[in-house]
């Protein structure tokens, strides 16, 4: 594996600058359109104008209730897959520079192939408790 | 020649205003190209009244949704409900900034001497916004931040409509993140960067990836068009259930923006599918054979750009044409779609990728795909289908009638009925 090498500002500002000025003015165009269309536009309110809109039923409570669990439980199983795929980009890189059939590649191999088995397993788990099944 | 400061910090700015304006104009086309794709599918005209062809629709839209009243109801989170059209349309037009649109110049090779009257002749720099090594990473990253807009204007809305739309639209995201998140794995192994223009060049060598990984390929196609939330996955949308869904509560340009996210998004996700397995901007998808120049001037740069958007563009036609083709899912279909079917296949992929990496069969990787295939459909069977997802209901009179259709009881009034409907008055 080589060193890695040391990052200079001027190469970080050089990569990065451009993403600021993409999200300057991201936000600019957003902000503009924001403000511009509530100056151009019309503004007119009523009383029956302002109530939430329930195809034109008398809305029955507010909408901040408690939601079903099954959204909260699939958030987690989520997390647990989004943070190993975050550990296997780095992995995907390394391993595959390394000579083919050699014992490193193996090792790299052998390793990642565990950790995955790992998650595999909780993911069979919540398979079967029927985590995925929205009947 | 090395890449260097000034003049790739220039080229980086000028791209990204073009490309801002680009994006920005190719959404309010993409929307004009819809409703002339749905018209032409649905034997229809599409609109043709504005210009000639309705080619400056788009204008008028724009100028409309300016015009119209920006209505803020009574019972929303104000502050919320404001900024939620710019968290879905903020992610969206920064997310395209990693993606290498040309490759590599020359400044040497500019017209009329100006590389030696800057003094830059002997210096290359990268067609892309951002020249990030880790450009997979970004896309992803800033990608999935999308969502944050249409849960929050979901929620902001204090509507059981936008609140279910913004629930599902979040549910949706995160299932098919894993599934896109290990699809463009697959690619990482075959090309060992996270650097997207040298995923271009690599694909020059080996043939475009769409060859050498079809199953994953088809697997981020599919998770794209779920995280952008197109049809058959805009249940965050679904007219007929939600209403407008997570925008039912919006008017005028915050209703707009979160359709230019959503278009955006679609542009800058196919840009993406372009590079990263459809070989950017090479022509040949075979590893052999002739192929564009890997060295020319600002022309063949052009050229490039133009072939990248060019397949971008046929992708979200694609998109468009398979909106107005396939019913839309229901949402319990589309969590198994996800769970039960594209994470499994998506692991199998990576599984028998990263084998035959080790093997050092880079260029067969189509075999392991192949294999992928075969080795899904000796497995479904295994795992049972324990119920059937849709159960017909067995109903007198109804098209799922225990009784076959002869011995079916008609009432007297029902054959008056179509009697009379049929004109039949003999």
């Amino acid at each position: 594996m080589t060193a890695s090498t040391p990052i200079s500002l001027a190469l970080a500002l050089d990569v990065y600058l451009p993403v600021g000025i993409v999200v300057a003015m991201a936000i600019l165009f957003a902000v503009f359109n924001l403000i511009a269309t509530k100056l151009l536009g019309p503004s007119r309110s009523g009383q029956t104008k302002g109530i939430t809109y329930e195809s034109g039923m008398n809305p029955v409570g507010t909408a901040r209730k408690r939601f079903n669990v099954r959204f909260y439980i699939l958030a987690m199983t989520f997390l647990v897959f989004d943070v190993e795929i975050i550990f296997l980009y780095p992995w995907a890189v390394g391993y595959s520079q390394l000579t083919p059939r050699s014992p490193e590649a193996t090792l790299f191999l052998g390793r990642i192939m565990f950790f995955l088995a790992a998650s595999v397993v909780a993911y069979l788990y919540a398979w079967r408790k029927g985590v995925f099944r929205w009947e | 020649m090395e890449s260097s400061f000034v003049p790739q910090l220039v080229t980086s700015a000028i791209l990204i205003v073009v490309m801002v304006h680009v994006i920005l104009g190719g959404c309010a086309y993409a929307i004009l190209a819809e409703r002339k794709i749905s018209a032409w599918i649905q034997d229809r005209v599409g609109p043709n009244r504005v210009g000639p062809k309705g080619l400056l629709q788009p204008i008028a839209d724009g100028l409309k949704f300016f015009l119209k009243e920006d209505y803020t109801p009574r019972n929303v989170e104000k502050l919320l409900f404001t900024l939620a059209p710019a968290f879905a349309v903020i992610p969206a037009l920064i997310a395209f900034a990693a993606i290498p649109w040309g490759g590599t110049l020359e400044l040497s090779s500019l017209p009329f001497g100006l590389a030696e009257w800057l003094g830059v002749e002997d210096q290359t720099v990268q067609i892309v916004g951002a020249n990030i090594n880790v450009g997979v990473i970004y896309m992803l990253a800033v990608g999935a931040m999308g969502v944050y807009g249409i849960a929050l204007g979901g929620w902001a809305s204090n509507n059981k409509y936008t609140f279910l739309g913004g629930m599902r639209a979040s549910a949706q995201m995160i299932s098919y993140e894993i599934p896109m998140g290990v699809a463009i794995l697959a690619v990482i192994l075959l090309s060992g960067t996270l650097d997207l223009t040298t995923i271009v060049t690599t694909q020059r060598e080996s043939g475009w990836f769409i060859l050498q990984l079809p199953v994953a390929a088809v697997l981020y196609y599919i998770c794209r068009l779920a995280e952008c939330n197109r049809a058959p996955f805009d249940l965050a949308e679904a007219e007929q259930e939600l209403v407008g869904g997570y925008h039912t509560e919006y008017s005028s340009m915050r209703f707009a923006l979160f359709f230019l996210g959503e278009y955006a998004h679609m542009i800058t996700g196919a840009a993406l599918f372009a590079v990263l397995f459809l070989g950017g901007w090479s022509l040949n998808p075979l590893p052999f054979g002739p192929d564009l120049p890997t060295e020319g001037g600002l022309l063949l740069i052009l050229l490039q750009v133009a072939v990248v958007l060019a397949k971008a563009g046929l992708i979200v036609c694609f998109d468009m044409v398979v909106r107005w083709s396939v019913p839309r899912f229901r949402f319990d279909q589309l969590m198994r779609l996800s769970w039960e079917g594209l994470i499994p296949i998506s692991l199998v992929v990576l599984l028998a990728t990263s084998i035959m990496v080790f093997m050092g069969w880079h260029q067969y990787t189509w075999v392991a795909s192949l294999a992928t295939i075969a080795i899904v459909y000796a497995i479904s069977p295994i795992l049972g289908r324990e119920s059937n997802p849709n159960p017909r209901i067995p109903m007198i009179g109804s098209r799922f009638s225990p009784m076959s259709d002869h011995e079916r009881p008609v009432a007297a009034s029902e054959q008056l009925a179509f009697a009379e409907s049929v004109g039949d008055d003999r």
